[in-house]
């Protein structure tokens, strides 16, 4: 689905920037997915591997780094951390409104280039 | 050698949709990003929509589709602006693709402008192209599970409309846990129950949207 436009936006961005510090080859780029931000990192990583050819990307691993979702309640105040992409009550008090503190990420961190 | 490229991937995505929004507050246009699986009757709601408040509130459509000008042909009729996108494949409606064509639109004489999203549950909630408010629409006939499997869709939508009411008698849907589902993923949500086929419930739905657009006007 739409993963292939965010995988675009990736080495849209990691391009630009090699272009940057001039560096001709890239080994991996890490990203950061939350688990609620409805990207499929399966789907991700199959797009980028496409879209990757006949760039300085052609060798490189896309590396997905997930994070949880997380919330604070806004009842109760407790955090916590939930296994699924969506979280419908407090397991502590059992109330339903709570603010999302992680889980929608979808960021780039770092890459890993070959030095001239 | 590694090197911090710390960014956000949508960010050039967004930052497209700040220079959208600017434009409209400018205008002062009130922007609906209207937003359904294939089918719900999001082209429907908005003729309805239109047949409605045209008297009282100008109105503009921006008609986002895989392929084809049939819905764009319908908003035609009713006599208001309307312009087609076809993302030719793409599943969602990007800011970029909004900006280019937001010059072929009278924004001068438009106080509300909907933009009906590609039919799609998945995507469409992660790009923003500059709107006040994401609507969610669903047809009571696509079952009451929705809300567990698309919750990034019920969470970013303002409003969420429960469409072709008039079915229900023929289903077994459970509308009271539908909506608990719903307003569970999103406390906030404003839930407006409407047929496009009979046109029971839409007076709710469109006072709100008169209140909307009274409001940014103010
Ligand atoms: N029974 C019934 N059918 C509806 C209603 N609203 C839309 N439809 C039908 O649903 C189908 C899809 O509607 P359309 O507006 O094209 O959906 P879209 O793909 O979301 O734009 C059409 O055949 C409509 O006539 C409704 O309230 N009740
Ligand atoms: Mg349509
Ligand atoms: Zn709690």
């Amino acid at each position: 689905m739409h993963e292939v436009s965010i995988a675009q936006s990736i080495l849209d961005i990691i391009l630009k920037e090699c272009e940057k510090i001039n560096c001709k080859k890239i080994n991996s780029v890490t990203i950061r997915v939350g688990r609620a931000s409805g990207v499929v990192v399966d789907s991700l990583v199959f797009a980028f591997d496409i879209i990757k050819k006949d760039t300085i990307a052609e060798k490189a691993e896309l590396l997905c780094e997930e994070v949880p979702l997380t919330a604070i309640c806004v009842n109760c105040n407790k955090d916590f951390i939930s296994d699924e992409e969506y979280i419908l009550n407090c397991p502590y008090c059992g109330k339903s409104e709570f603010k999302v503190i992680g889980g929608r990420e979808l960021d780039i961190l770092e890459m890993d280039v070959e030095e001239q | 050698m590694k090197v911090k490229v710390i960014s956000r991937i949508l960010e050039a995505n967004d930052r497209i949709a700040e220079d959208n929004r600017r434009l409209f507050n400018e205008k002062g246009i009130y922007v609906i990003n209207l937003m359904s699986g294939p089918g719900a009757g999001k082209t429907s709601l908005l003729v309805k929509t239109i047949e409605a408040l045209k008297d009282s509130v100008s109105i503009g459509v921006i008609e986002g589709d895989i392929t084809g000008t049939e819905d764009a042909e319908r908003i035609h009729s009713t006599g208001v602006p309307v312009v087609q996108i076809n993302t030719g494949g793409a599943c969602h409606l990007d800011a970029n693709m909004i900006e280019e064509v937001l010059p072929e639109l009278p924004l001068d004489s438009i106080q509300l402008l909907f933009i009906e999203n590609v039919g799609n549950l998945v995507c469409p909630a992660e790009f923003n192209v500059g709107e006040d408010i994401k609507v969610m629409l669903l047809s009571v006939t696509e079952g009451e599970d929705k809300p567990l499997k698309y919750p990034l869709m019920f969470q970013e939508s303002a409003a969420l409309v429960l469409n072709k009411v008039d079915l229900l008698p023929y289903l077994d849907l459970d509308m009271e846990r539908l909506k608990e589902r719903a307003m569970s993923l999103n406390p906030k949500l404003k839930v407006f129950e409407l047929s496009c086929k009979t046109g029971s419930g839409l007076d709710a739905w469109t006072d709100y949207l008169f209140r909307m657009v009274a409001e940014k006007n103010r």
